[in-house]
């Protein structure tokens, strides 16, 4: 019975097609639009913040009142995803963050330490929690679908891409919005700096030349909607996801061809890696390009929107917007020239070497 | 009594975080809840807060609260007749 079972599952599981139908980005780029596809910001900073779309034309001013920054940005992103995606009826909204609203929860433990237990604000309270950023968009679109939050440090959003990946392919769902959530206070900047997280100097030069630990930071908004019926708007096809935990290359080389014979794919165009000039983080991007893509172009999208949580969400929404067009612009492109006529990306991410996750992109 | 009127509402304009609204725009006779600024109850567990905190006056009753809470005239009263800050 349970042979069968997975028989029944195995069948489905491999004949659905998965879509990333949208995708809209609150970062430090230009928010809610792609701009920075052909006139990015260059950061300069090692501390960098999002820039702030008008948030009434989302939310009312007496619906935000409640709303920290992180919550704000969620909503919007959804929102400007799911119109794009012309989504009416949403079967799941699943979310990947690493600190949740870390602000509001600074806010709170900073009123306990202050006031004592006694003056606590509530609204701190309920909205220092990370799973505040999935059920609050919940509540906002009045979906009671499926709802879930992840967070698992770097590789927060990618297990959130996997739940709905998962779901899709079992046919329990047939659309999700997924997203990474996550703020970046100069409180939590600061402590991040103590163990050595940021340069003091940040170009593109320093970024791709670096012999140093260290990166700057952003901040991450990135929603995407996933469906199993593809549309005229949608961005690409989501082959698969694997997530690794301390893989040797054995295991790794497996995966690789494993998602490649799934998707049967012979050749991979190009990979998009989280290279961001850290030197410690960068050498294993290094080495897993020249071990298992010697020949293949480089990609990278944390020299425009910086290190965080989430970032590796900029990954998936930079490739799936590059596949969309058919080119990756020259800033995005590590080594080498621009690519042109860009058909397949595999998104590759590590985090601190330990949790490591291969996501296949294709065009639709 | 207008002194601790304008205090208060500019206090709850800071705790409630209601941006776009100045003092001028808060009827003080007008109901805090439902109607005039649509308050709801977490926003009444940010009155009882505020009350404790900047005028020590504890409202653990909620019929109390229902009472105290019908606009910023009777707030200000209620605060003006017990306060102990």
């Amino acid at each position: 019975m349970v042979a069968m079972t997975l028989l029944v599952y195995s069948q489905k599981f491999n004949n659905m097609e998965i879509f990333i139908q949208s995708a809209a980005q609150i970062s430090i780029q230009n928010p809610l639009c792609e701009d920075w596809f052909e006139n990015p910001i260059i950061p300069t900073l090692p501390y960098n913040r999002s820039i702030e779309p008008d948030y009434k034309q989302f939310i009312s001013p007496i619906a935000s009142r409640r709303m920290g920054k992180l919550i704000k940005r969620a909503i919007a992103t959804s929102l400007s995803a799911l119109k794009q995606a012309e989504i009416q009826e949403l079967d799941a909204i699943i979310t990947g963050t690493g600190l949740g609203c870390v602000e509001n929860t600074e806010k709170f433990l900073s009123a306990m330490v202050k006031e004592g237990e006694e003056f606590l604000q509530p609204t701190f309270f309920m909205q220092s929690t990370h799973n505040t950023i999935s059920s609050q968009v919940a509540l906002f679109l009045k979906c009671n679908g499926y709802n879930c939050t992840y967070s698992h440090r770097g590789t927060s959003f990618e297990s959130a891409l996997s739940d709905a990946f998962i779901q899709m392919k079992l046919g329990k769902i047939k659309n999700a919005l997924v997203s990474g959530q996550d703020e970046m206070t100069p409180d939590y900047f600061n402590m991040l700096g103590k163990i050595g997280y940021w340069k003091n100097e940040i170009s593109t030069d320093i970024l791709r030349n670096s012999n140093t630990n260290g990166s700057f930071a952003g901040e991450c908004s990135a929603a995407i909607t996933l469906a199993t019926e593809p549309k005229e708007q949608s961005l690409c096809k989501l082959q698969d996801i694997e997530l690794l935990y301390k893989p040797s290359k054995e295991r790794m080389q497996q995966a690789i061809t494993n998602l490649m014979e799934q998707a049967n794919i012979s050749s991979i165009d190009a990979i998009m890696l989280g290279l961001s000039g850290d030197k410690k983080n960068d050498d294993i991007y290094k080495e897993f390009a020249q071990t298992f893509f010697a020949d293949k172009p480089i990609c990278w999208y944390k020299n425009i929107f910086g290190e965080s949580f989430t970032a590796p969400s900029f990954g998936v929404y930079t490739a799936a917007t590059c596949l969309k067009r058919g080119i990756v612009p020259q800033h995005l492109c590590y080594n080498g020239q621009n690519i042109q006529d860009i058909r397949t990306i595999l998104v590759y991410n590590h985090f601190q070497n330990k949790d490591h996750s291969l996501i296949l992109l294709s065009k639709c | 009594m207008e002194e601790l009127i304008l205090e208060l509402k500019k206090e709850i304009i800071e705790v409630l975080n209601l941006e776009e609204i100045t003092p001028e725009d808060i009827d003080t006779d007008a109901p805090l809840f439902g109607e005039g600024l649509g308050l709801d109850s977490i926003d009444a567990l940010e009155l009882m807060m505020l009350m404790q905190k900047n005028y020590g006056i504890k409202v653990d009753n909620s019929e109390k609260g229902k009472e105290i809470f019908k606009s910023i005239r009777v707030m200000a009263e209620f605060i003006s007749n017990n306060r102990t800050k």
